[in-house]
């Protein structure tokens, strides 16, 4: 049964969030209406009957880059002064132009959309039927690990080279690494301390939660490394965290963990099995929990570190 | 199922705008968010198409929008870090000369 007017609301709302946030006549409406369109967008995914999508947008889409473009904004504002925001624009004419031709866009689209036949057999058919031969109940975390594992193995490459190519055109780190309360002489706001305390055990407990689920509900290493990111952001914004300029062998230990691992456990298959990327008979349960395992952490460290925009972390004395 | 054809709408409407940002707006942040909307027009196409057979969806276009949503998270923090790195250079938030001269 179809709850026409959920749907119809939701869809309004995605269009019209994203038309504020594509046009909204300041930039922080706009940024602040794309965080609430990653938030619609979560809800059109549970819709869908799609919930592990609603898990990693509600976390990533919504709230991680948020916490980015936001970040980003503020590193705009603050030597750019809030008057001079606007770039210079286009002529109305020419605006106008490339809306009709968005118009048409839209409408070829649509049509073709619209009346565009499914597959015959589509892949997923197939991967449905054969998810009684894994250790897994989850088809979605069954297709990333096992059918498609290679999509994700590529995935923690094109990860890894976010990051380095962010490293590299990075600017230069600059001393103001947690809020400013965390500077001699200010004290920082009385409820932050007891907040993370509070804070920090559950976000851990719910990463390792999504984690463990991610074989038979909801869940996974993707989930849960983007709770453990927010973990990483909170104790970077509260100063528990300071970004530095070099990283420890530790930590770039635990940035390539996930790829060395996968590909050692994809190795592992080609032994035994004959091919890359598939698990030895009877082990394919304990490894890929273990891929998994690695992989939320490299996910966490990189995305975490994306955010600061620092090469690593060290504690705060 | 009937919701399928308004998501599908919904994406097509999604595409339009996000194309239409990404041409008409020359802040590069804007244009950045504009890249984000389109990327996510496609990923609702996707799953929207996924529940079209009926249930249970179809897990690869899940799988496959799940990596999507991280790739686009990293491509968009990389994009960010691009865009503080030309600005702190620069001066300039849009790759459009100004025409009141070097800001």
């Amino acid at each position: 049964m179809m709850v026409w007017w959920l749907d119809g609301l939701l869809a309004l709302g995605l269009l019209w969030l994203a038309w504020q946030a594509v046009t909204a006549p300041r930039l922080f409406r706009s940024v602040v209406m794309f965080i609430v369109f990653g938030l619609f967008m979560s809800l059109c995914w549970a819709r869908l009957a799609a919930p592990d999508l609603a898990l990693a947008e509600a976390a990533i889409g919504a709230g991680l880059t948020g916490a980015l473009l936001l970040s980003a904004y503020r590193a705009l504002l603050v030597r750019h002064g809030a008057g001079r925001e606007e770039a210079p624009g286009i002529a109305p004419a020419l605006a106008r132009a490339i809306a009709v031709g968005s118009g048409v866009l839209f409408a070829v689209l649509a049509g073709i959309l619209l009346t565009l036949p499914g597959a015959e057999a589509p892949a997923g058919r197939e991967a449905l039927a054969r998810m009684e031969e894994l250790a897994l109940d989850n088809p979605v975390t069954g297709v990333l690990l096992v059918f498609r594992a290679y999509d994700t193995l590529m995935e923690m490459g094109v990860l890894l080279l976010a990051l380095l190519g962010a490293r590299v055109v990075a600017e230069p780190l600059r001393a103001a690494g947690p809020g400013p309360w965390r500077r001699p002489g200010l004290s920082e706001p009385v409820l932050v301390a007891p907040l993370v305390a509070l804070l920090v055990p559950l976000i851990v407990l719910v990463a390792g939660y999504l984690l463990w689920a991610g074989t038979t509900a909801p869940g996974g290493a993707f989930q849960a490394g983007a709770v453990l990111a927010a973990l990483g952001v909170l104790l970077r914004l509260t100063g528990r965290l300071r970004p530095t300029l070099t990283n420890s062998l530790y930590e770039r230990a635990v940035l390539v963990l996930g790829l060395a691992v996968f590909t050692a456990a994809g190795a592992l298959g080609l032994g035994t099995e004959g091919y890359m990327l598939s698990y030895p008979a009877g082990w394919s349960y304990p490894l890929i929990l273990v891929v998994e395992t690695t992989l939320m952490l490299s996910i966490a460290l990189t995305l975490a570190l994306l955010f600061s925009g620092s090469n690593g972390f060290r504690g705060a004395r | 199922m009937e919701q399928v054809p308004l998501y599908v709408l919904t994406a097509a409407g999604l595409f339009a705008i996000g194309v239409y940002g990404l041409l008409v707006q020359t802040h590069l942040l804007r244009r950045i968010l504009a890249v984000n909307v389109i990327g996510n027009a496609v990923f609702l196409l996707l799953v929207a198409w996924a529940v079209r057979d009926g249930r249970p969806p179809d897990p690869v276009p899940h799988a496959m929008v799940l990596t999507g949503i991280v790739i686009a998270v990293s491509a968009t923090a990389f994009a960010l870090a691009l865009l503080r790195r030309y600005y702190r250079d620069t001066g300039r938030v849009s790759l459009e000369d100004r025409e009141d001269g070097p800001g």
